[in-house]
């Protein structure tokens, strides 16, 4: 008789991983670690049978043994914008060196691993990546901005990834204290031919009166998979906005999940994506409107070029104590080929009676009346289609909050479509 | 300058164009009339080469080039225009910005240096007053949000920036009042020269009065049928089109 236990998928990856972790937990998180790594024993890899997952499949994740990574040389993007405070990491390695961080009044940063993060705001159990992250995390940012200060420069965080089968599990925390004010600037870069699997999961907790803003920008490599949870907390009277940018990658998801868990307070939740070849896009947010006269505002856009794929999840509720929320949801999608598809689903469970919401989905074509008026003017074909492109994506660009970020974001779109 | 002979097109398989022939000489106006579904907008979008129109047989010269051949940017190249009866809002998509390109595109094709930003600028001032055009419509969005009246402007401005040998005005009269049918046909008025030429498709006379062709074709199922003087657009107005259907039909019968 064989006594040996069966060795599962997940058993065999978890396995992997741990052989190659070094540890960044902070004696603040490690109980909360301890508790994942016992919860991952029983948690399984998410199938499209799940209606979370139904359009993305992690069959590839799951089928492949996948290490940590060291702290490399990788470079850091030409046309990065200049900023002065700037973190880099690599592989979920804090790199010093390469960071600058300037003292200023009211604003701590310190890479996770030397923070005293010791909760989570994330709820449930059942996500096995989202257990890894917590059970093995490395280092992000911990930022805390405190009480009355609003911070004028913006943050400049720089991820990159690299290697073959390199996992990196960056986890941030961001800590908004009454009456203050932050912007960042998010990047998260895989080095081209690279295959490395980005589980990356970021917290973010807005006090009252603060405003929070991020664009975060991600590059994705041919091979890659890139994975970004973000959860965020809003009190009262307060501003979240964040602008994701998915320019390219093998297989890109998105969660993004807000409460609005006191009144008067205000959620913008935008993207755009542009997969090309056999690219895959997924975006999944959750807005949660528990309290009233809240106002959340979402606005996505793709284009979808030759074999790529995209998806939009978007479930905004309204519990039954949020009279007077208005939400507002967009998501748009030009198919630019024949064989590029889109799943859009608009989620709105709404519990109160006195509320305004919509939300709308389009999926199409090029507008052809545009695109003969263009080119009877004179245009070639290829330059109205561009022209059109950029109109549908400047949509979304308007709300950059880091204007330095456009050329980067333009310069990708150009090429995709050239 | 324009030869067409024997033109069938079609759309979605039914045939609106059933053996058209028109030839205009350089410096000429000529104004298209005729009932409604008689085939004057889509003989202007065949012109201008709306692909949703299906050329079956019959031939289109200009200026010694197969027009039939030619994409509808390579069109414009030559010289053809297109002042459409319901201008397309573009969001987003800056008129200015895009003139430019479109200036531009044709200069590359032609083998010139592109324009530059001062005499661009110097042209758009010319001639968004030649049609009123505010200066802040010159700027906005294509069209978007643009009264009747303001796209219509915009077409004939747009036409004075790219200097066509021929212009194809289709139905710019509809949808205007008087004083803004003056300011449009006073702009292509002001753009009429000896080697410039004009169809102006229309229903209604009335734009003749501003716009004085040099000759008027009755177009009735397809074909022309009957072609005069400025005078005939007139007798039109007078008498309708019936008697000119009564008199094809008797002769078809």
């Amino acid at each position: 008789m064989d006594l040996a236990k069966e060795i599962t998928k997940e058993q065999a990856v978890l396995d992997s991983m741990r052989n190659s972790y070094k540890s960044a937990v902070p004696e603040s998180f490690s109980s909360l670690s301890s508790k994942s790594l016992l919860n991952l024993e029983s948690l399984e890899f998410p199938t499209t049978k799940l209606e979370y997952w139904k359009y993305t499949r992690t069959g590839q994740i799951a089928n492949k043994e996948w290490k940590f990574g060291v702290l490399e040389n990788v470079d850091l993007p030409e046309n990065l914008p200049v900023s002065k405070h700037r973190m880099v990491f690599v592989n979920g390695h804090f790199d010093e060196k390469r960071s600058s961080l300037p003292q200023v009044e009211g604003l701590t940063i310190l890479p996770f691993s030397k923070s005293s993060v010791a909760s989570t705001i994330a709820q449930g159990e059942e996500d096995i990546f989202r257990a890894w992250n917590t059970a093995m995390p490395q280092d992000g940012y911990h930022i805390t901005v405190s009480k009355n200060k609003a911070i004028e420069d913006s943050l400049q965080i720089v991820f990159l990834y690299s290697g073959e089968n390199t996992i990196s599990q960056p986890r941030s925390f961001v800590e908004l204290a009454e009456n203050s004010e932050l912007k960042i600037s998010e990047f998260h870069i895989h080095s081209a031919g690279s295959m490395a699997f980005a589980n990356v999961h970021s917290e973010a907790v807005v006090g009252d009166n603060a405003h929070l803003k991020i664009d975060v920008v991600q590059h994705g490599s041919e091979k890659g998979f890139h994975l970004q949870e973000t959860y965020g907390e809003q009190g009262k009277n307060c501003t979240y906005m964040q602008n994701t940018f998915t320019l390219s990658g093998n297989w890109t998801r998105n969660n993004s999940t807000i409460r609005l868990t006191d009144e008067h307070s205000e959620c913008n939740l935008n993207g755009f994506y542009i997969p090309n070849l056999k690219e895959h896009v997924d975006n999944h947010t959750i807005i949660d409107h528990e309290k009233p006269n809240c106002e959340s505002h979402e606005l996505y856009r793709g284009v979808l070029l030759d074999k790529s794929t995209g998806v939009f999840n978007g479930k905004v509720f309204v519990r039954q104590d949020a009279q007077k929320t208005n939400a507002f949801q967009s998501n748009g999608n030009i198919i630019v080929s024949d064989t590029a598809t889109m799943n859009s689903k608009p989620e709105l469970e709404i519990y109160a009676d006195d509320v305004k919401c919509s939300h709308g989905s389009t999926t199409g074509q090029l507008d052809e009346d545009a695109m003969f008026y263009l080119m009877a003017r004179g245009l070639s074909k290829e330059s109205s289609r561009k022209l059109l492109i950029n109109a549908f994506a400047e949509d979304v660009l308007e709300k950059l909050v880091n204007e330095d970020l456009r050329e980067i974001i333009e310069d990708t779109i150009h090429t995709k479509l050239a | 300058m324009l030869n067409i002979k024997d033109l069938h097109a079609s759309i979605e398989g039914k045939e609106i164009l059933k053996g058209l022939s028109l030839e205009v000489k350089p410096g000429e106006v000529h104004a298209i009339m005729g009932p409604n579904g008689s085939g004057k907008s889509t003989l202007a979008s065949v012109l201008a080469g709306n692909e949703d129109f299906e050329v079956t047989s019959g031939s289109v010269d200009f200026l010694g080039k197969d027009l039939l051949e030619l994409g509808p940017d390579e069109r414009s190249h030559a010289g053809v225009f297109l002042a459409f009866q319901y201008p397309v809002e573009i969001p987003g998509v800056s008129n200015i910005n895009f003139l430019k390109a479109a200036i531009n595109e044709r200069r590359e094709a032609l083998g010139e240096e592109p324009i530059t930003a001062k005499e661009f600028l110097k042209r758009v001032k010319e001639k968004a007053s030649l049609v009123e055009l505010d200066n802040k419509l010159a700027n906005r969005s294509v069209n978007e949000g643009f009264s009747g009246g303001e796209k219509k402007r915009n077409e004939i401005f747009q036409m004075a920036m790219l200097e066509p040998k021929l212009a194809i005005l289709d139905e710019t009269d509809s949808g205007l009042d008087i004083d803004a049918l003056r300011i449009v046909a006073n702009g292509v008025n002001q753009l009429r020269s000896e080697d410039r030429s004009f169809v102006v498709v229309t229903h209604y006379q009335r734009l003749l009065d501003y716009i004085v062709p040099d000759f008027v074709h009755v177009l009735y199922n397809g074909k022309i049928v009957k072609t005069g003087g400025k005078e005939l657009a007139l007798e039109l107005e007078e008498k309708g089109y019936d008697w000119i259907k009564k008199e094809v039909d008797t002769v078809t019968a």
